[in-house]
């Protein structure tokens, strides 16, 4: 990004972001084609496609037929004979219909094929919970994604790194999967105009602290900053880290952050149990990090059950800013 | 720790004759020990130097077992030697059959809870982790622990040099302060709101106060030392030394042996201009065994007994609850002072100082007369204030700060 486009940076949604990510690309590469249920003239599930369709017409912005498999499929095909296919799912637990296409197909058709050709799609998932959706709408299954060889898998937490992160998709050569939180659709924030793309395969840092590491996913981001202000003025600093990408994963970011502050707590959205916290606590754990940590590594994640209708218990169900503050100060303060 | 009498199983080191760092001859005392019978004192084995020393003065030592290394003059000191491997040549107990190493128990074999970054830290100072106690969850040493006990070895009580407490920026000719008898370095506290923030200030603290409450201090003479010692380990090149009543003495004694370094000086209520000395104050305050008793010596202190609160008597007196910390300033106040008298002359040194230096007396100090400031030559500042006691700087704290920072 440079200095210019920063200072153009104007407010935008996060849908907003995406939607004008896709326009910027349809606009500038002809390859680029649009697929998913509903999102032509109705405009998507959650409106992220809008209008594009007047724009574009519906030979570039497609709607499918109510059959994730099939669709998915048609994108998988089309992204091997060059096209650039931006395929959404309408809610992301619907992937379940299509692992075939995307576990078996786009992750390895490059592989078995000796390099000869490669996958270029990129497929958004509008996931996590918040909404009311209930269990089979509601989930947040980007580790199952993150553990097929071949896939990269993203999880923008802002509106600038929607648009960066789904721009630098289209560029990259392979399959990237892109996890969208629900509730994060209406979050507004700076966004540069015209093109440029956040690097996938790279964390940030959302606040410096020297007490505590937070590496945070997603929404967790906002509940984990929330958080670190409320520590701060307990004396606790901590250092919030947005992973971004969770395949391929930031080693250096996290392990620097680790030596620093030799403390780990991990906050994410998804069921706690062989999920990314356990990817990133054991990279650490494995790695010259080790020798710093001065208190055992936390995992805050869902709850080992469906996400639940109730509201209250749907809240109860992941972590949430009070749940962060006390894991994080019992950590700090030696009562772990 | 050598066998010394038949039935020993331990000996308790009661004090060390040789610093750690520091050259031994062979014959000459290396440390005093005690039985459950009898004390002795132990000579030095071998000639170089003392290093490792594990077992600080207070420790009961098995026999058999190291309690320090003497390393030949050019021999490369590196980490703690295995010490559950006896030395060769070492002095061999008077029977060795017995001193096959017994059985460990549970508690010995059991695994220390420690963090990574705790072990780390203890590997690479050299210090064993199953003598610091941990503070986290279930006695786990963590980073802190280590770090708080490495600390206090670098404040060693035979040693180490004093510790110093550092604070306020980087700009600017740093402070140094130095506290008077019976108190320690909070005693600043009150001033210190008012010093500039972007000033170095370093805080010292003497023996038998503070954070070394037992540590032995026998003369003015060995002060001085101990002083000039911490203050050349601060490497500074000109520093505003600042001194309440024992302090003020040990600040110009500092100033005089340093002139090069010390580039100003303002001194509170000093002693070692006058033989005078409140002795009943000083009895007083050492001899207290409650807050109750040490109350009416500290009111004293000041020409306002009311600020004197029952607040301040419980923070002073939990100070002093120290162990050896009474018996320690007791025998530095029959050094010091003895019979009520200032056993140490410092108008000389005042007489040589050329750096500009400032006296600030309270007019009602009842432990040392402001007179004696009228014996100091006249390019030496006065500052007088009314209705104030010996404790001009918690008494006149903004006054003081201002007049400091002139």
């Amino acid at each position: 990004m440079n200095v210019a486009a920063d200072i153009e940076a104007r407010e935008l949604s996060y849908a907003e972001a995406i939607r004008e990510a896709m326009d910027v690309a349809l606009a500038s590469d002809e390859r680029v084609i649009l697929m998913g249920e509903d999102i032509g003239v109705y405009g998507g599930a959650f409106q992220v496609t809008g209008d594009l369709i007047d724009t574009y017409g519906p030979d570039r912005v497609i709607d499918t037929p109510i059959s994730e498999l099939g669709g998915a499929g048609v994108a998988v095909g089309a992204a091997l004979t060059g096209l650039r296919p931006i395929f959404e799912f309408q809610f992301s637990d619907f992937a379940t219909l299509a692992m075939e296409q995307i576990v078996n197909q786009a992750a390895k058709v490059r592989y078995m094929l000796g390099g000869a050709v490669s996958v270029p799609v990129v497929m958004r998932f509008p996931a996590g919970s918040g909404t009311g959706a209930a269990a089979q709408h509601s989930q947040s299954l980007e580790a199952w994604f993150a553990h097929v060889p071949g896939l990269k898998v993203v999880q923008p937490s802002t509106p600038h790194d929607a648009k960066g992160l789904l721009l630098a998709a289209l560029e990259d050569p392979d399959p990237v999967m892109i996890f969208e939180h629900k509730l994060l659709y209406k979050m507004r924030g700076a966004v540069p105009e015209g093109h440029y793309t956040v690097p996938i395969g790279k964390a940030e840092i959302r606040r410096e602290g020297v007490d505590v590491s937070i590496v945070a996913t997603s929404i967790m981001v906002h509940k984990v900053l929330e958080a670190a202000e409320m520590l701060a003025g307990e004396g606790i600093e901590a250092e919030v880290i947005d992973l971004r990408t969770v395949r391929p994963l930031d080693r250096e970011t996290v392990l620097a952050s680790v030596r620093k502050t030799s403390r780990l707590v991990c906050v994410y959205e998804a069921v706690k149990t062989l999920g990314i916290g356990a990817e990133i606590s054991a990279m650490v754990a494995e790695s010259d990090a080790f020798d710093y940590l001065d208190a055992p590594i936390v995992r805050l994640g869902g709850a080992e059950c469906p996400i639940p209708y109730n509201p209250e218990l749907e809240k109860a169900a992941v972590p949430q800013v009070e749940d962060i503050i006390e894991a994080v100060r019992a950590q700090v303060k030696g009562r772990l | 720790m050598p066998k010394v009498d038949m039935d020993m199983t331990s000996g308790r080191i009661v004090s060390w004759h040789v610093a750690e760092g520091a050259e031994v001859t062979a014959g000459d005392p290396l440390f005093d020990i005690e039985t459950d019978k009898a004390a002795m004192e132990v000579e030095s084995p071998a000639s170089g130097v003392l290093q490792h020393v594990r077992a600080a003065e207070g420790d009961d030592v098995t026999i058999g077992q190291p309690v320090g290394w003497i390393y030949a003059e050019d021999e490369d000191v590196g980490a703690v030697p295995d010490a559950s491997r006896p030395e060769e040549g070492q002095a061999t107990p008077s029977r060795p059959s017995e001193e096959v190493p017994r059985p460990r128990s549970p508690e010995e074999t059991q695994k220390i809870r420690a963090t990574p970054r705790a072990r780390k830290l203890a590997r690479e100072a050299g210090v064993a982790l199953g003598d610091i106690e941990g503070s986290a969850l279930r006695g786990r040493v963590q980073h802190a622990d280590v770090a708080g006990v490495l600390d206090r070895v670098r404040a060693d009580p035979v040693s180490g040099s004093l510790p110093v407490i550092r604070s306020g920026g980087d700009e600017g000719v740093p402070l140094v302060l130095i506290h008077g008898f019976a108190s320690d370095a909070s005693s600043w506290a009150g001033l210190l709101r008012f010093l500039p923030k972007d000033v170095p200030i370093y805080r010292m603290e003497l023996p038998a106060h503070g954070k070394s409450p037992a540590r032995p201090a026998s003369s003015f003479q060995d002060l001085v030392r101990l002083v000039r010692q911490a203050f050349d380990l601060l490497d500074l090149k000109a520093a505003h030394l600042v001194g309440h009543s024992l302090g003020g003495a040990l600040a110009l004694a500092l100033a005089d042996t340093r002139p090069r370094q010390v580039s100003r000086l303002t001194l509170l209520s000093p002693a070692g201009l006058g033989p005078e000395i409140n002795g009943k104050t000083i009895a007083g305050i050492t001899r207290a065994k409650r807050a109750e008793s040490l109350a009416p010596w500290l009111k004293t202190l000041v020409a306002t007994p009311e600020i004197i609160t029952d607040n301040y008597v419980q923070a002073a007196w939990s100070q002093r609850g120290a162990p050896g910390l009474r018996d320690a300033q007791r025998d530095l106040a029959a050094a010091l002072f003895p019979d009520g008298t200032q056993s140490f002359d410092l108008r000389a040194a005042l007489d040589r100082i050329t750096v500009p230096a400032r006296i600030i007396w309270g007019r009602e100090d009842r432990i040392i007369p402001w007179r004696h400031a009228l014996g100091a030559p006249g390019a030496v500042s006065l500052n007088l204030f009314e209705r104030t006691g010996h404790l001009s700087h918690i008494e006149r704290a903004e006054e003081v700060a201002v007049l400091i920072g002139q």
